[in-house]
This record gives C-alpha cells, sequence and structure tokens, in this order.
C-alpha cells in the first residue's frame, strides 16, 4: 500500500487547555475512573455512566473541553446509530492500519454528553474521535466539537412519551447547522429520509446517501411546507418530492442496489458484512462514504466493516444454559420492521419492556407487523409480555406468556432468535456475560 | 347474507403516530369473531372517503399533520354524510382535538378551525400530560366500566353545552386536569388516550360497534384481555398521581 492519504494522517492535538482547567478534569478523569472501577467490582457493568456522571459533576465543561482539538466524526439518527459507528470506526481504523491507536470511540453505545466524554477521557490522546451521538445531542455537538463530518441516518417515532415530535429534532439539527455556516461539517446523509433532508439542507456540504429504507410511515408530510409529499418510482426506484414546495429527493452520490453499493461513479462493491440485514448495508453504504470523505480507501474501508461482527452485542449468539440465542435488538416499529424478518427460528422469543429507555408507551406494539410470526409460535417475555400477547391474539399468531426472561429462554438447544427491547436486550447480555 | 360492516380508518399517514391503527383491528376482529364479517377500510388523503362506513376511526399526529387532516377531511365531506346517516366516529387524541371546534398548532399558538362534530375547544395546556390513565364510563345500561389507556397531549380541551364528558378521570390529566376526559355528542366520540385504547377496553370498543350496528353484540370473554386489565389497572393505581 503507497503512502496514507494525507488528509487521513493529519494529526490533531487533543485539548489546549489553561493550567487550572487542566488540572480539574485531570482530577475529575481520576475520580471517575475510580468510581467505574468500583462499579466493576461491584457486577454493577463497565462503569462507562458512572465514569460520565462523575466527571459532568466535577468537570461541569468536560464534554465540550475532552472534544477540542479532536478530528471528530459524529453519527446520529434513530436507528442504526451503534452498528454504523462500529462500521465506522473499523473503517477508519483500517485505514490507519499501525497508527490504529490515534482513534476512540464509545463503542458501547453510551451516546450522551457524560456517555461521550466518559469515552474520550479514556483516552485522552487519540486525536481521531468516532462518536456516536444521541439526536438530542447532535447540535451540542456541532457547536463544541466542531465535527469535520457528521453521519445522519434516519428520523422515525421513537420514545414519543420522551420525544414528542420527531420533527423538533429535525429542527434542532437544521438550526445547528445554519449557525456553524460554511465552516459546519460536512453531511452524510440519507436521501430518502425527507426530515434527515431538511434538517441537512443547511448544511454546506452534504454526500448523499441512497438507502434502502422501508420504513415511510414518518415522512408523510413536507417537513419544509406541510403538504403531503408525492411518492413515485422511476427507474425501480422509489423517490419523493413536495409538491407545495421545492423539496425533493436529492440525487445521490453513493446509493444501495441489494447487497451493493454504487459508488459515485457507478463502481459497484459488495460489503462482505457480518452483521445481517438490508437495513445494515445502508448503514455500511454511509459508513463507507464517511470513510472515503475522510480519506480511507475503498478497498481499506471494506476489509475494515468486514471485522464487525456483533456491535455492541447486537446480533450476538449466547449461551443460556443449554439454550443458544442469537440477540436481536428492536427499539422502535422501525428497527422491528427490519429486525422481524431476521428472525427465523420457532418458537421465537420477544421481550418487551416499559422503563424510561425503552418508552413508557407500548402503543407502538399496534405499529409493528406481528402477522408475519404466523404459523410459528412467539414466546412473549418481559414487564409487558401481557400486552405483547394480547397484539398477538389479534394478529392471529400463536403464543405464550412467560413474563420472566431466564424462564422463556429455558432450556431449548437451540439456535432460537431473541428480539428485545433496550432494558431486556441488556439484561440478555448481562446474563450472557456481553457487557 | 348482510352487507361486509366497514370499519373506516382515516389518514393513517396523517393521523396513526401512536399505534393507532389498534383500533381499527381491535374493531374488525371482534366483529369476526363474532361471525360478523367486517372490512378494515384504509383511506389516505387524495381518495374519496368511502361515505358507507359503520364506524371511522382518527387517531394522533403532529400539529402540521391535524391542520392536513381537517383540510383534506372537509374538502371531501363524505365523513359529514356518513355521519348524518348514522355511523358512529370514534376520534383520539389529535384526532380528538381536530374532531372539535378550535383547537391550537405551532408555538404561537395559532387557532384552526376544526371539523366542528364535538362542541369542544382545545388550548395550550398548563403542562404536558403524559403517562398511563385511569378513569371511568358509564355504559349504557348505567354501571361503570374502568378505562385504562396511555395520554401524551400538550393541549388542553374545554367542553361546551352541546357536549358531555365521556369519561371521570382517577389518574391522569385527561381533558384539562378537571376530571372529565373525552366527549360524546351523538355518534361522536373522542377522548385522549390514544393508540389501542380499545386493545385495553374491550367493552368500549363492543360500545361503539353496537351503537353502529343499532344492535346488541354477544359477549366476548376473555381472560388474557381480563388479566391485561388487571395489570394495567394495578400498575396505574400503584404508580398513582406520581406518574
Amino acid at each position: 500500500m503507497g503512502a496514507m492519504p494525507s488528509v487521513l494522517s493529519t494529526p490533531a492535538v487533543p485539548a489546549s487547555l489553561s493550567r487550572p482547567e487542566r488540572l480539574r478534569l485531570w482530577a475529575a478523569i481520576r475520580i471517575g475512573n475510580a468510581a467505574a472501577l468500583a462499579s466493576r467490582i461491584a457486577g454493577r457493568g463497565s462503569g462507562a455512566s458512572i465514569r460520565g456522571q462523575v466527571l459532568t459533576r466535577l468537570a461541569p465543561d468536560a464534554f465540550a473541553q475532552l472534544l477540542q482539538g479532536r478530528r471528530v466524526i459524529a453519527v446520529s439518527g434513530t436507528n442504526g446509530k451503534t452498528t454504523t459507528t462500529h462500521l465506522l470506526a473499523a473503517a477508519v481504523r483500517a485505514g490507519l492500519g499501525d497508527a490504529a491507536g490515534r482513534l476512540v470511540t464509545n463503542a458501547d453505545g453510551a451516546n450522551l454528553h457524560y456517555g461521550i466524554a466518559s469515552a474520550l477521557s479514556e483516552k485522552p490522546a487519540a486525536d481521531i474521535a468516532v462518536l456516536e451521538t444521541d439526536e438530542r445531542v447532535v447540535s451540542d455537538m456541532i457547536a463544541f466539537a466542531d465535527p469535520e463530518l457528521l453521519v445522519l441516518l434516519n428520523f422515525s417515532r421513537d420514545q414519543l412519551d420522551r420525544h414528542h415530535e420527531i420533527k423538533a429534532l429535525g429542527r434542532s439539527w437544521r438550526l445547528a447547522l445554519e449557525a456553524a455556516g460554511t465552516s459546519g461539517p460536512v453531511i452524510v446523509a440519507n436521501a430518502c429520509d425527507p426530515l434527515v433532508v431538511w434538517a441537512a439542507q443547511t448544511a454546506a456540504r452534504v454526500v448523499w446517501v441512497e438507502t434502502a429504507t422501508t420504513w415511510n410511515a414518518d415522512g408523510a408530510l413536507c417537513p419544509a411546507c406541510g403538504t403531503i409529499l408525492r411518492r413515485s418510482a422511476r427507474d425501480g426506484r422509489d423517490r419523493w418530492d413536495c409538491p407545495g414546495c421545492s423539496l425533493a429527493q436529492p440525487e445521490a452520490g453513493y446509493r444501495v442496489d441489494g447487497d451493493r453499493i454504487v459508488l459515485p461513479g457507478g463502481r459497484m462493491v459488495r460489503p462482505d458484512l457480518h452483521v445481517p440485514g438490508s437495513f445494515n448495508v445502508s448503514n455500511a453504504a454511509c459508513a463507507l462514504a464517511a470513510a472515503v470523505e475522510f480519506g480511507v480507501p475503498v478497498a481499506g474501508a471494506l476489509a475494515g466493516m468486514h471485522t464487525v461482527t456483533a456491535p455492541a452485542g447486537r446480533f450476538a449468539t449466547a449461551a443460556f444454559g443449554s439454550t443458544r440465542a442469537r440477540l436481536l435488538l428492536a427499539k422502535n416499529p422501525a428497527g422491528w420492521a427490519e429486525a422481524l424478518p431476521l428472525a427465523t427460528s420457532d418458537p421465537v422469543i420477544l421481550a418487551i419492556d416499559s422503563v424510561a429507555a425503552d418508552g413508557k408507551d407500548v402503543s407502538w406494539l399496534w405499529d409493528v407487523e406481528y402477522e408475519q410470526l404466523a404459523g410459528r409460535t412467539v414466546v412473549c417475555t418481559g414487564p409487558r409480555a401481557q400486552d405483547l400477547a394480547v397484539r398477538l391474539t389479534y394478529a392471529g399468531v400463536d403464543h405464550e406468556v412467560e413474563p420472566d426472561l431466564r424462564a422463556a429462554l429455558g432450556e431449548r438447544g437451540g439456535p432460537v432468535d431473541v428480539i428485545a427491547t433496550y432494558t431486556p436486550f441488556q439484561r440478555l447480555l448481562k446474563m450472557a456475560g456481553l457487557r | 347474507m348482510s352487507e361486509p360492516v366497514d370499519i373506516v380508518l382515516v389518514y393513517q399517514s396523517l393521523l396513526g403516530i401512536y399505534g393507532d391503527r389498534g383500533n381499527a383491528m381491535v374493531l374488525r376482529s371482534r366483529l369476526a369473531w363474532r361471525g360478523i364479517e367486517a372490512r378494515l377500510i384504509e383511506v389516505e388523503p387524495g381518495t374519496p372517503v368511502p361515505a358507507g362506513g359503520a364506524v371511522y376511526l382518527l387517531g394522533g399526529g403532529e400539529d402540521a399533520a391535524q391542520v392536513s387532516a381537517v383540510r383534506a377531511l372537509t374538502a371531501d365531506g363524505n365523513l359529514y354524510r356518513a355521519l348524518d346517516a348514522g355511523a358512529v366516529l370514534f376520534a383520539v387524541c389529535a384526532g380528538y382535538q381536530i374532531a372539535g371546534k378550535t383547537f391550537t398548532v405551532g408555538e404561537r399558538d395559532e387557532v384552526i378551525e376544526g371539523l366542528g362534530l364535538l362542541d369542544v375547544n382545545t388550548r395550550r395546556g398548563t403542562e404536558r400530560a403524559v403517562g398511563e390513565v385511569l378513569s371511568s364510563w358509564t355504559k349504557p345500561d348505567g354501571t361503570q366500566s374502568l378505562i385504562t389507556g396511555f395520554e401524551n397531549h400538550g393541549g388542553f380541551t374545554y367542553l361546551g353545552p352541546d357536549a358531555r364528558p365521556l369519561a371521570r378521570v382517577e389518574i391522569g390529566i385527561g381533558n384539562a386536569g378537571d376530571g372529565t376526559d373525552g366527549a360524546v355528542q351523538g355518534n361522536v366520540l373522542g377522548i385522549y388516550p390514544h393508540g389501542p385504547i380499545l386493545a385495553r377496553n374491550p367493552e368500549l370498543a363492543d360500545h361503539l360497534l353496537e351503537r353502529a350496528l343499532g344492535h346488541p353484540l354477544d359477549p366476548l370473554p376473555s381472560e388474557e384481555l381480563d388479566e391485561l386489565r388487571r395489570q394495567r389497572i394495578a400498575a396505574v393505581r400503584k404508580a398513582g398521581l406520581r406518574r
């Protein structure tokens, strides 16, 4: 391989702080690390969350300070953040080769201010940061990190008991990008999602990716003018545009075609992924576009993405007694629409909870087409198993109810597919020793 | 053989953000399980609303979607014709708001004219109402039935003299924190708990069907549904007003 592209090898110098700031941050990191160690010893997980909380308590500006001077790529959207971040980090690492230690990422999916601060504090010298970023943190990320690249995947209904309006999130991105102006990040964005397109419209430069989006239920109206969007097929591909104003699906540089990605210029590559589903081909296309923008050659990026198998436990296979289970995460209707076709076992185990991290309202159960499971048996588990059971009765799907997660896994041999909302998914990872 | 009963799900792409399709699925299935042929008809803006439906359903949605829905339904006119012919309208959440005389949208609280089917007006509330809600509904036979659901709305709704409350709130905000939830006026019923409220409240579902058909329906006992109701009622009472 020849010399690395100059843009990739460009070094940065993390955080040039004043001496008191540096001392304060240093002390906060030490205390945070001690708290994380205590949490690990007590068997309460990785400690990333408690480290971040201590850090932001003792050094409230830690998020902004730790981001300073790093070359940041941020990834956001309702679904696919964690997997895309893993794919992109792997692609950039492959591009860096021996210098892969320059990269820091929040691989555990802790994507709020303190989760990001926690990850950064662990690798103070790493000058390239690939950061999964919660939708609500994107505007702060743009304001404080001056990111080079921002990957915007999609918007769909998710935890409406907390977010209320999807459009408000898109508006916050749009305003932040407008404020950043020409010095703002280059955007890699999903051209199929009207709200993403509207949010990214104010950015200085956008690399559009035409994904294999299947969930359009949250893109009925034009985010700019409120007119009902028109959807039509052109060359066998669905496109959208607004009859009421000029907003329309942009021509994309990158395009997903089945299990292949069409590059700008027309060359096709097949990302040999170890994460399943067409949704992840779309995620890989976005990661690839961002990696290439960052200076990673296509071949290197693909080789890197090939190494990603179970990002933060997603799609991992684990043993629970004699049961071998494949673990799938689905947090909202769009996520379920992608995950359900991947779960092919009979029985299939579905785990539902409704604490804050899952969304307290399980009305979304009626937005998911569980009808496709007819002919198989579903084991309903988790605290809201009974809500799922009633939904399945109306869907005409055979089911049994076992609220206890461990009992639901049983001694089944395997392999059995488990789809879980956020909280039971984390419990499964813990039970399997994967976190 | 009689004509199939049509359940019309109106503008799901605009008013369907909280799984509101569930109400239509529940109504259709509860007829089918009794051997009554029923169809679920979905209509989107741009296509005429069928005028011969038995029950029409409006669900939850965001501000811009409410405005678009009112515009399209008013221009279409068939919902009004169907209600004149004796059909039942069941509207939840944002759908309940647009069924009224006026509601507001946007940060500047722009007042929008609704469908005018219920004598209610909606204005920005003093707090956002989010959480499990429990209320009591007086059935036509005079007995009480608990309604369990989930509400999520920023508007408060005030009833005029022609509408009466659908339910009395035990836990939650309901119309305006005034101890009532929903409204009834003729064959139009509205209430805040969104989405699959009829899944959790089969007596309310059957009431809508009986009203639309004009005759009582056979009971349809379900231990599974009873257990779900027990769980949700216990959970909301345990959490109480601290939700």
